[in-house]
């Protein structure tokens, strides 16, 4: 059974139709990259996967649950449900706890109970995958430069219990090197049965190093990479 | 002199509850609860009642029993009447269009009309509340402190000790202060905010009660008591800072203090104009008020 299965999902904000009757599998232990340049659907994808669109229709089974469906209010209430379902987000930008310290921060990605208890081993892992972070605990997350709220976020992301990440352009806004270093990182995780979903505007970052890399062009998923950058070369190889 | 730092510290501990209930709704929840001094009223009102039950049908006029049963059900009752706030108030609202505005609106609303409910049920005579810590006084020297204003300390640190400590420790807590700090962060961990929403309205309505017995102890329970408990507890949480409890504690005992003394050596009713002549001068200098750590994260 696939951990993930879409089908003839559509979502946008308002009057705009951002997805267009997506059909889309994840199965577990898949390392995807999702590819594709600005504003064509992305974050939208994963948005959509938790809820948190304007609206959305179509069907998203998450481990045999049902999880999509249409709706076209109350957005973002679902999300909670979702998330403690299994399904962990690092989102674009962020939206780490600047208040908060850097452990707590970490802390609050394993908010599911079971996931709670064991929070202290689980952060020992994240500092594993995010040396940098180690001397950082007691600071507060707001003081921290921006790769490092990077890692914070990420790590509060593979916090949780969850089956499925979903991290959202890894290296946006970072300087090439700590970029490589982050996606790297993500990459030698040990996923198990789960899987992980990189939304990515680089594609030599991922080339390579995930089992399947899939083009997304103007809210249409694209086997082949190529047409999701139209004319434009991709970024140069680094 | 005793009896100044008694009568200040009393103030600042009822003021403190009313006004860290009031900080924790607005930073958590983005609401302005302007029902707070209903959820204030609804306590002590249920407190009276359960005093008044005891005293019918079982003849308890005093005792251990009957305090701890009168500060419990002040508290729940406030509790209470706090969810039903959320549940008009918050719920429906929360994910709308400028849901500051109308939730200000609506917790205006709800004081107004409950005001009237509690005057048409009790009517608008003062409802006396048992004297939980007893009458007597201690004596120091030649000054002497009533047991009820050692009581009302005591029990306002501990409570508020507690929660500060539940607030940093627990996972409930670390729920809270992330709402606090970026709400739809908080939603991508997996924290409901229309839940923590409820369960911050129930524990500022929870300090509100316990600050209405205690307030019952020195006045009367009646229908607009929670008045000027709301006015001072929204000065202080603005005082000290949105979402701080340290400051806002602090903001308390400064506001307390300045009240104690004003009263003493000049006359009450200057009191209003010290209290808001204090904290626009602590706004001057501090616009993000005395513990101010949030103002520049929650928009």
């Amino acid at each position: 059974m696939s951990l993930l299965e879409m089908r003839e999902v559509s979502s946008g904000y308002g009057t705009m139709r951002v997805i267009h009757g997506l059909n889309f599998t994840i199965d577990p232990g898949e390392r995807i990259g999702l590819v594709g340049l600005n504003g064509h659907g992305k974050t939208t994808l994963i948005s959509t996967i938790v809820g948190m669109t304007g609206w959305q229709d179509g069907s998203i089974e998450f481990m045999g649950q049902q999880i999509g469906g249409r709706r076209s209010h109350g957005v973002g209430r679902n999300t909670p449900k979702i998330v403690r379902s299994g399904i962990a987000i690092a989102p674009q930008g962020d939206a780490i706890f600047p208040g908060l310290t850097v452990e707590e921060n970490l802390a609050s990605g394993a908010y599911t109970e079971g996931a709670w208890k064991t929070r202290k081993q689980r952060r020992d892992a994240i500092l594993e995958v995010f040396p940098p972070l180690r001397t950082r605990l007691k600071q507060s997350a707001g003081t921290l430069s921006g790769g490092e709220r990077r890692m914070v976020s990420v790590g509060r992301a593979l916090m949780a219990d969850a089956k499925l990440y979903l991290v959202d352009e890894p290296s946006l806004g970072l300087a090439p090197k700590i970029s490589i270093g982050l996606v790297d990182a993500l990459c030698k995780i040990d996923l198990g049965d789960g899987a992980m979903l990189i939304a990515e505007q680089n594609l030599p970052l991922l080339s390579g190093r995930c089992d399947r890399i899939l083009g997304m062009h103007a809210g249409e998923l694209k086997e082949d990479v190529g047409e999701a950058f139209g004319d434009i070369p991709p970024a140069a190889e680094m | 002199m005793i009896e100044l730092i008694a009568s200040g510290l009393v103030l600042a501990s009822m003021y403190g509850l009313v006004a860290v209930g009031i900080s924790l709704t607005w930073s958590s929840v983005g609401m302005l609860n302007l029902a707070q001094g209903f959820v204030f009223t609804a306590g002590g009102y249920v407190a009276f009642l359960f005093a008044q039950y005891m005293a019918k049908n079982f003849s308890i006029r005093d005792g251990v029993l009957l305090s701890l049963g009168v500060v419990l059900l002040g508290m729940i009752g406030s509790a209470i009447a706090g969810l039903v706030v959320g549940g008009l108030a918050f719920l429906p609202l929360h994910d709308r269009l400028n849901f500051p505005v109308r939730g200000l609106i609506a917790t205006l609303a709800i004081s107004i009309i409950g005001t009237q409910i509690f005057m048409l049920i009790f009517g608008p005579q003062s409802k006396p509340l048992p004297q939980i810590f007893g009458i007597k006084r201690f004596r120091i020297g030649e000054f002497s402190i009533a047991y009820g204003q050692v009581g009302t300390i005591v029990v306002a640190t501990v409570v508020l000790l507690v929660v500060t400590l539940w607030m940093r420790r627990s996972r409930r807590g670390l729920q809270m202060r992330a709402m606090m700090m970026n709400p739809l962060g908080a939603n991508m961990v997996g924290v409901s905010v229309r839940t923590t929403g409820m369960i911050a309205l129930a524990i500022s309505g929870a300090l509100a009660g316990l600050a209405s017995v205690l307030l019952g102890q020195i006045f009367f329970v009646s229908p607009t008591s929670g008045v000027q408990p709301l006015i001072v507890g929204l000065i202080i949480s603005l005082a000290g800072g949105l979402g701080s409890m340290p400051g806002t504690v602090l903001a308390a005992v400064l506001l307390g203090f300045a009240e104690a003394v004003t009263a003493r050596y000049t006359q009450q009713s200057f009191v209003p104009f010290v209290q808001f002549a204090l904290v626009i001068a602590i706004l001057t200098f501090r616009p993000r008020g005395l513990g101010g750590v949030l103002e520049d994260v929650r928009e």
